[in-house]
């Protein structure tokens, strides 16, 4: 059995380096894993589903997973506990509210579900509802669905789609991961490409770049698509929040001033979104839109 | 007028590509046979850009702006709804009328070349 040191992971490009670094290390068929926490003082939400998903990915390869639940320092084993990670994997403990917000694992889209848990744990908390108000609650569990739409309709993960959330009240923000182990977006984008030899070529920042980009999308339905990331960029300048994006070795940065792509040297087959929002209603202006004009 | 409750058929989340298909269903027959529709989003509070993409810019395939403009109406929309709305009809308008990709591999390509 392969012991593999699970590192402290934080929310820098470094900790997903490190993260990625550990899919390297199981990537293959049929291992035998025990993921040891000695090494680890932190992990924060990114690390926690990054963690759930590669798991999945490892029993799904007919592999095998355990972990040393008595490596966790104290603290890390009650945020794990209180997440569900720990009951996720079997150990007899269940989850309970507090400031973590649930690991989850969603194998096919459930609407209904998704929405219920950004609605209910996410942005539930009372301390957001304190802060920000249904309308734009509602608002940002639209844009957060984006990530979620992306990832259970362009990501062909075959374990599905893993996802945690952090509030920071001292920060003022909540965070969310969504990461799948599909095929990734610049594999999607050179396959959109592919009647023209040259797609193979395309780097994997570009491919991010042209994904970003409004109106480009993969579907191939004849349906116009590729809205959803533009409008997401769109809400978290506003929110003077950040947003990162890696797939492969591409990754995309956007936040208030920052709107980024770039290839890095780290690489893992699929897309991880971590997303930053700013419980703060001043930075919003709801207008209320009337048409004027024809809106066709 | 067919008028469609939305939240009735749908629920207070229009998000997704298949609930987007069932009013899409609903209201193409209509609106092609010159017919007008009244869409009723009363109660519906969260939307996203999958359920407008199917619903609402698939009829710019077939059916001309000015016609739609004539015949659908949307009724007690959110303003968060309504940013999306629009954002959709605009993509929608430009996809359907020029679906050029091996222009954009091109843009990519030589914006790729700029780079190195």
């Amino acid at each position: 059995m392969a012991v593999i040191q699970v590192p402290t992971i934080n929310d820098h490009a470094q900790d997903f380096d490190r993260l990625f670094d550990l899919w390297n290390r199981v990537n293959g068929d049929s291992l035998e894993v025990v993921f040891d926490f000695s090494s680890c003082n932190f992990i924060r939400q990114n690390g926690v589903a990054f963690l759930g998903g590669l798991a999945r990915l490892i029993q799904y390869r007919q592999g095998r997973v355990d972990f040393k639940w008595g490596t966790l320092q104290r603290n890390i084993f009650t945020n794990l506990a209180q997440n569900g990670f720990l009951a996720a994997f079997g150990f007899p403990k269940s989850a309970w509210l507090g400031n973590s917000i649930p690991y989850r694992e969603d194998s096919f889209q459930d609407k209904d579900a998704v929405i219920n848990y950004l609605k209910t744990r996410w942005i539930g908390h009372k301390w957001v509802q304190a802060h920000i108000s249904e309308r734009l609650q509602d608002s940002m569990i639209g844009k957060v669905w984006e990530i979620y739409a992306n990832a259970f309709e362009h990501g062909q993960s075959p374990t599905g789609v893993f996802s945690c959330g952090q509030y920071y009240p001292d920060q003022q923000e909540l965070k969310l991961t969504v990461v799948d182990f599909g095929i990734g977006i610049p594999a999607k984008v050179r396959l959109h490409f592919r009647h023209d030899p040259r797609a193979l070529h395309i780097s994997a920042s570009n491919c991010l770049q042209w994904a970003f980009k409004r109106g480009h999308s993969t579907g191939t339905e004849g349906i116009s698509r590729g809205v959803g990331l533009d409008l997401l960029k769109e809400f978290v300048k506003i929110n003077k929040g950040g947003l990162d994006l890696f797939s492969h070795e591409g990754c995309a940065r956007v936040d208030e001033k920052i709107d980024m792509v770039a290839n890095r040297t780290s690489f893992f087959e699929g897309t991880l979104v971590n997303i930053t929002l700013k419980c703060d209603e001043s930075f919003y202006h709801f207008s209320d839109e009337t048409v004027e004009g024809p809106l066709f | 007028m067919k008028i469609i409750i939305i939240n009735e058929k749908i629920g207070a989340n229009c998000i997704t590509l298949e609930d987007g298909q069932q009013i899409y269903d609903a209201i193409y027959p209509e609106l092609s046979a010159g017919k007008p529709v009244e869409l009723d989003f009363d109660k519906v509070k969260i939307f996203a850009s999958p359920f407008f993409n199917s619903a609402i810019g698939r009829l710019l395939k077939d059916i001309e702006p000015d016609a739609l403009n004539r015949l659908l109406v949307f009724k007690n929309l959110n303003p968060d709804g309504m940013v999306v709305l629009k954002r959709v009809i605009e993509n929608s308008k430009q996809y359907y009328s020029n679906e050029n990709t091996r222009k954009t591999i091109d843009e990519i390509l030589l914006a790729q070349g700029e780079d190195q």
